[in-house]
């Protein structure tokens, strides 16, 4: 079992006033899986996703990544985890400006322990998600759809375990969001566990299980069918 | 650290006019120690050449006050001498007698006493309110003054009392305009003196000029002018200057001898070897480059809160791209480095900046100084480079340290969403 958490509690205080944002979430992703995290704005589901990518700490309960109890695992452990364990693809792409698309893919490089051949591997993952011939670009001179998928190659570069991916698609239109979701149903063929948070059941349903959250608790946890899930197809811009 | 420079380069990139704003505070201060520190080397460098002019291997006597002549109320006796030049009170107990007794002394190659005296001098219709300057005619052979045309005076000329004269560059000049002083009469008081020689350019000295004075015979000036018989000082040339010390025992011993003194805190006069000129005038310097160099340091302070503030607004400007690194694994001490870096680098560049402009106003003061006709050299001490350079790089830590911690302990999470 790759992801284990058992009565995963996250309070938020707010000047006093204490949110419970997380009431005791219970879920177990085995390595490989295709996970989508669906529930409506404020049902806790980015929440439980910053949780489980180590960028948030939960307030109780506990949490097994790859067998091992994360809870002493200090913030140079978690950072090490990010870089390279973990593959983060945000809504809003979040590349930095003004420098080169493959400068933002070497980025996690930069705080990986990989010393040499930075610009290469950086390489080889922006042709994996089709952009061997925009390396050089800007990152504000390509398409939206291109940006996110320059974020793809961005969490690929230091070949981690789970890729997460915050309502990829949301800032896309449909055609470069077809391209985004085939290219993340192309990584789970591969092996890659992807954990998706969306609300929108169309991009839910790429996924093999549709884990849906209300209120800070699962409400429902179920595989979807072959026949029911959606396939996307790399649309050429 | 490579990586880190280079993230921190970009950040200093993204935005040059208020990278250049920003480091103005540090340049100005920087810039400021430099010139400080070079225009005191110069200063020493043109003092140095003047007390070489004056002649080297010298000792000074100087007429000065007995502190209890000066304060009998006060009843202290202060451990300085005041110069009876700078106190209304004429001393008038040096005489020609105690340097023709000084130049007895083993160690005394040549001496002679000097006196001055303010007059007007007349050429034609042009008249000049100068001072006239009476010294034995072996001044010739101990000050480095190169006269131009002509010929010095003799000792046999002074002793005859001859009405003869020495004009320094500018006055010969202002006097006599392009035409040859030599062999024609300039009056000074009720005298006419036949000019016998004119000096080369020397250049001013604290408050007197040289090229500015006319020079004649110690025993015309004290006799025909002045109508007194004492000197204002004396300049003695040593054959060893490293025995200046005992030597100036020596002539204090003499002079106390013929002034009937015998507690030596009642010194009509103040015996000073170069050593101890050259050590007075470097504590004084010493003293005006520290101050200066606090005033600078208040500009550097400035400067670099000036880096902090614009710190604490690259953070914030940059908090979502924190968040993603933070995101992507950069470590808290990453994120730390970075922008401590940055800050470093900032005032690094005011500081180069700031040093290549102070070398240049430093290049400026010499080049007016030398158009004053002053011997001023350009230095710049490779230790004011080190200094400034270092200093700058300590105000980027210290001032970049507080906003490098603000941006390293940011949340990922509350960074990433403040996007």
């Amino acid at each position: 079992m790759l992801i284990d958490l058992k009565d995963i509690v996250k309070d938020y205080d707010n000047g006093g006033i204490i949110t419970h944002v997380l009431k005791g979430v219970n879920l177990s992703i085995d390595e490989g899986e295709f996970v989508a995290i669906m529930g409506p704005s404020g049902s806790g589901k980015s929440t439980l996703m910053h949780t489980i990518g180590f960028l948030d700490r939960p307030t109780s309960g506990e949490y097994f990544f790859d067998g091992q109890n994360t809870k002493d695992f200090d913030d140079d452990d978690l950072a090490h985890i990010r870089n390279e364990r973990i593959g983060f693809v945000f809504q809003s792409f979040n590349l930095l400006p003004r420098t080169t698309v493959i400068d933002n893919v070497m980025l996690p490089l930069l705080y990986s322990n990989i010393k040499t051949g930075h610009r290469h591997k950086a390489k080889v993952a922006l042709e994996a998600v089709g952009l061997g011939d925009r390396i050089d670009f800007m990152s504000n001179q390509i398409s939206g759809g291109q940006k996110q998928r320059v974020a793809i190659a961005r969490a690929l570069v230091c070949n981690p375990k789970v890729l997460f991916a915050d309502e990829p698609t949301g800032n896309l239109d449909s055609k470069s969001g077809s391209t985004v979701m085939s290219i993340l149903e192309q990584l789970n063929k591969e092996g890659r566990t992807v954990i998706l948070v969306t609300h929108d059941m169309n991009v839910a349903l790429h996924a093999h299980r549709i884990v849906t959250i209300k209120d800070g608790e699962i409400i429902s946890d179920k595989k979807v069918d072959a026949k029911d899930r959606i396939h996307s197809k790399i649309i050429s811009d | 650290m490579n990586k880190y420079f280079q993230q921190a380069l970009k950040g200093i990139k993204a935005s040059p006019s208020r990278t250049f704003l920003t480091t103005l505070g540090i340049m100005i201060g920087i810039g400021t120690v430099i010139l400080v520190l070079s225009a005191g080397e110069g200063f020493k460098s043109y003092i140095n050449a003047q007390i070489d002019a004056f002649g080297s291997n010298t000792v000074i006597i100087e007429t000065s006050v007995p502190p209890s002549t000066k304060d009998r109320s006060s009843g202290q006796s202060s451990s300085t001498a005041n110069s009876s030049a700078v106190n209304a009170v004429p001393i008038t107990t040096l005489k020609n007698r105690d340097v023709e007794d000084i130049k007895q002394l083993p160690n005394v190659k040549n001496a002679y006493g000097a006196s001055i005296g303010q007059q007007i001098a007349t050429y034609g219709n042009v008249s000049k309110n100068i001072f006239v300057f009476g010294a034995d005619a072996s001044r010739f052979d101990i000050d480095k003054g190169v006269i131009a045309r002509g010929r010095p005076y003799t000792t046999e000329e002074d002793k005859s009392l001859s009405q003869v004269a020495v004009l320094g560059h500018d006055i010969a000049i202002d006097l006599f305009g392009d035409s040859d002083p030599l062999g024609k009469f300039v009056r000074i008081g009720n005298y006419n003196f036949e000019v016998i020689g004119v000096y080369e350019r020397r250049g001013s000295f604290g408050f007197s000029n040289d090229d500015e004075q006319i020079f004649i015979p110690i025993s015309t000036l004290q006799k025909k002018i002045l109508g007194t018989d004492y000197l204002l000082y004396s300049v003695v040339e040593l054959v060893d200057n490293n025995k200046a010390d005992t030597t100036a025992l020596d002539i204090s011993d003499i002079l106390r001898r013929n002034h009937y003194i015998t507690n030596p805190a009642q010194d009509d006069f103040k015996v000073s070897t170069q050593a101890e000129s050259l050590a007075t005038f470097n504590t004084i310097l010493q003293a005006i480059t520290y101050l200066l160099i606090a005033i600078a340091c208040i500009s550097l302070v400035v400067g670099g809160v000036g880096v902090m503030n614009i710190m604490y607004v690259v953070v914030t400007e940059r908090i979502g791209e924190i968040g993603l690194k933070k995101a992507l694994g950069a470590r808290h001490k990453d994120i730390l480095y970075e922008f401590l870096i940055e800050a470093i680098l900032l005032t690094l560049i005011g500081g180069v900046i700031g040093i290549i402009g102070g070398i240049f106003l430093s290049f400026i003061v010499s080049k007016i100084a030398q158009s004053f006709g002053l011997t001023w050299k350009l230095i710049v001490p490779i230790s004011s480079i080190i200094i400034s350079v270092s200093v700058s790089m300590i105000i980027g830590v210290v001032f970049g340290v507080f906003p490098a911690r603000n941006a390293a302990k940011l949340n990922p999470i509350e960074a990433l969403n403040k996007e």
